[in-house]
């Protein structure tokens, strides 16, 4: 039952949300709501580690070490955004109810990404997918300016579209277990008839899928709508589009993987390969010209789910290397928007060319933007850089030295474009009068920093554990 | 003699099913393009009621009922109420592709739907051959007019469209679940009144509705 109370404490908070008449009761309940369901997964998540799986209702609800991981990391997400809400609402909205009206949509919308990992019926979690949109919306049109809406209305008819083609390919699947008299669809059920389907009906579905899902996902070139949402929302919640929402949508592509893998050419394989080097390689090159910083670390999104593609498309042999680099690139990047929340906070601007000797402006913030920058490049000794270390060395072995030098290239290159830009907004002239952040903004980078810094340096046996049984998930 | 009519009936529905998205994908009047997506929702309703003994599958009373309240009753009425007479009159006096053209295109998307299906279907019945195919096709035309047309009312009926497209289909080869096609139903009406605030918005902020203008959010600018 701890299962099923994840998503709905998050659904209670937004009741209170609405009911509260007193924001600090909201921000606390929301607050405490993100603790809660973080020790909640956590629990679940050692639950798993001892005994691989918790089922709740046969065939409906279970938990395994890839639905564990996602949890998990949606917890630590929802408990550090809520904190980074708290000082940063406060400060930028002025309106009271418009405060409370974000702090129901959060709340909602981190309940609809707390079912997708939940249920074990590729059309239930559908369901949840498309909450997600519609829960998000208005999230990402908070600001209500122009520019807001116009992220917002790209984001609700390009990804429901996405969701919409998806469910076509969900459907050919179901109807491949249904031919084998098979009378209940789930990921096993899926996984286990998909040797007996038709190869014209496995592509067909894998294609749908694919390009359904990783619409949502921002593989390019179907990515148009990610930079313009994840860079006009809030802060907190491009935190939370960025660090978690668009994995949590991999990780249903990454549910049907095993059933794809007996497609024979290894053509899901190459799919994700080519689409995986086609979004960093484009990334890549947005990234130098971009002049929004919210927007770079927004194709550094793209470029990163570029990444876990080719990790995927790279065989068995990195499929350990590709869940570290989710773990790691969630809590990374979520840590950059947050950094880039309180760069906007001290500056008001998101023009790069507008922000000079920001370390000077707010040494927090200035820092944590500047080292959370080279963390998400791929800097050592930060935790990004052992994962993609590993998915190297996956490469290595899989004999893929040609994916491997265009990864490296693309992945130089990205990094150089952030660093340029962030040299020129840390260093140099202030450009503003030196502001203090709120308390809790501060609190929510330090527990940020945390995983990141430690994960870099120190990589406990049991997180070991972990990952090994969530790569189950992804083996036929 | 039954399943000859039941047969017959089925084809004739999804001739129809598909003839109502290529009219969808022409029409200019925005006031007429929702008269349309009623039209082809009721035919997807007529479509699940043909199944239930074509297929010998009762729970598929629960689509017809859901389709018909949700998408012939609910929506039109949401859409009808919340945008004023001005949108819905709206017309669309430039394609960015023009009629021709699209028809063209919906014809080779027909092509491609069959020939991706052929390959599917050896051993099932016409019906479900049929339905996947029209399903598919009208998905696909579906994605297309989203694409190309620039007005927000025509974009969010081509959605439902799709959705018309992939559940035509979903519903002649798979198990109806009562519950999923609540939830689905639900959703689809979620979808519509969240896409309804959102133009209302953009009404008042951008002063229109024309989502094709909105290109203000590209590379090298910012705020």
């Amino acid at each position: 039952m701890t299962v099923i109370a994840i998503p709905l404490i998050p659904l209670i908070a937004s009741l209170v949300a609405v009911l509260s008449r007193r924001l600090a009761v909201t921000r606390t309940v929301t607050t405490a709501a993100g603790l809660l369901t973080l020790i909640l997964s956590v629990w679940v998540a050692s639950v798993v580690n001892e005994k691989g799986t918790m089922l709740v209702f046969p065939n409906w609800i279970a938990v395994d070490g890839l639905s564990s991981l996602i949890l998990v990391l949606q917890g630590f997400l929802s408990l550090t955004a809520a904190l980074f809400s708290w000082g940063y609402m406060k400060r930028v909205t002025r309106s009271r109810p418009r405060e409370r009206w974000y702090y129901v949509n959060l709340n909602l919308f981190i309940a609809s990404l707390f079912m997708v990992p939940i249920f074990l019926q590729p059309a239930l979690t559908w369901v949840a997918v498309e909450l997600t949109t519609i829960l998000s919306v208005f999230l990402v049109s908070f600001e209500n300016t122009p520019q807001a809406l116009e992220a917002a209305w790209k984001y609700t008819v390009i990804t429901i579209m996405g969701a919409t083609v998806a469910v076509f390919g969900i459907f050919l699947l179901i109807w491949g277990v249904t031919q084998q008299h098979v009378d209940v669809d789930t990921w096993a059920t899926v996984a286990s008839a998909s040797p007996h389907m038709s190869v014209s009906l496995l592509k067909l579905a894998f294609v749908f899928i694919f390009i359904g899902f990783g619409t949502k996902v921002g593989i390019v070139p179907m990515h148009t709508w990610l930079p313009d949402a994840h860079s006009q929302a809030p802060s907190a919640v491009c935190a939370l589009l960025s660090g978690i929402e668009v994995s949590t949508i991999l990780y249903v592509i990454m549910r049907l993987w095993p059933a794809f893998l007996v497609i024979p050419g290894g053509f899901a394989e190459r799919w994700a390969l080519i689409f995986g080097l086609i979004s960093v390689a484009t990334s890549a090159f947005l990234m130098i010209q971009v002049k929004d910083y919210k927007r770079l670390f927004a194709f550094s999104t793209v470029e990163q789910m570029g990444i876990l593609l080719v990790a995927l498309g790279l065989g068995a042999g990195s499929n350990y290397a590709l869940l570290c680099q989710l773990m790691t690139h969630a809590l990374t990047k979520s840590l950059t928007f947050y950094s880039a929340g309180a760069v906007l906070l001290v500056t008001s601007t998101l023009n790069i060319a507008n922000v000079r000797g920001l370390i000077r402006i707010s040494p927090i913030a200035g820092t944590s933007l500047l080292f959370s920058g080279l963390a998400i490049g791929g800097a050592p000794p930060f935790a990004l850089f052992l994962s993609e270390l590993s998915i190297f060395k996956a490469s290595l072995t899989a004999s893929r030295i040609f994916v491997l030098v265009l990864l490296l290239a693309f992945l130089t290159l990205a990094f150089i474009a952030i660093l340029r830009h962030l040299n020129h907004m840390v260093f140099g002239k202030p450009t503003h009068a030196r502001v203090k952040l709120p308390r809790t903004v501060t609190a929510s980078l330090i527990l940020s920093w945390i995983p990141v810094l430690v994960l870099g340096v120190y990589f406990p046996g049991s997180i070991h554990h972990w990952l090994t049984l969530a790569t189950v998930a992804l083996r036929r | 003699m039954m399943q000859q009519v039941l047969s017959s009936m089925n084809s004739l529905v999804g001739a129809l099913f598909l003839l109502s998205a290529v009219v969808m994908m022409t029409t200019r009047q925005t006031q007429n393009v929702l008269r349309l997506f009623v039209v082809q929702s009721v035919l997807l309703a007529a479509s699940a009621f043909i199944l239930i003994w074509v297929r010998h599958s009762a729970e598929l009373i629960v689509v017809v009922l859901i389709t018909i309240t949700f998408k012939t009753v609910i929506i039109p009425l949401v859409l009808n109420r919340s945008l004023g007479r001005e949108v819905r009159r709206r017309r669309e006096l430039e394609f960015v592709v023009n009629t021709p053209v699209s028809l063209l295109i919906a014809l080779g998307i027909t092509a491609l739907s069959y020939f991706f299906v052929e390959p599917l279907v050896g051993t099932s019945g016409t019906a479900v051959s049929e339905n996947l195919a029209m399903g598919l096709d009208v998905l696909l035309i579906g994605v297309y007019t989203l694409t190309v047309r620039r007005e927000a009312m025509p974009q969010i009926l081509a959605l439902m469209m799709i959705d018309n497209g992939a559940f035509y289909t979903g519903i002649a080869i798979t198990r109806a679940s009562a519950l999923i096609e609540l939830a689905a139903g639900l959703e689809g009406i979620m979808v519509i009144v969240v896409v309804v605030l959102l133009t209302r918005a953009l009404v008042q902020q951008v002063g229109t509705t024309e989502t094709g203008a909105l290109t203000t959010l590209k590379e090298g600018e910012s705020k």
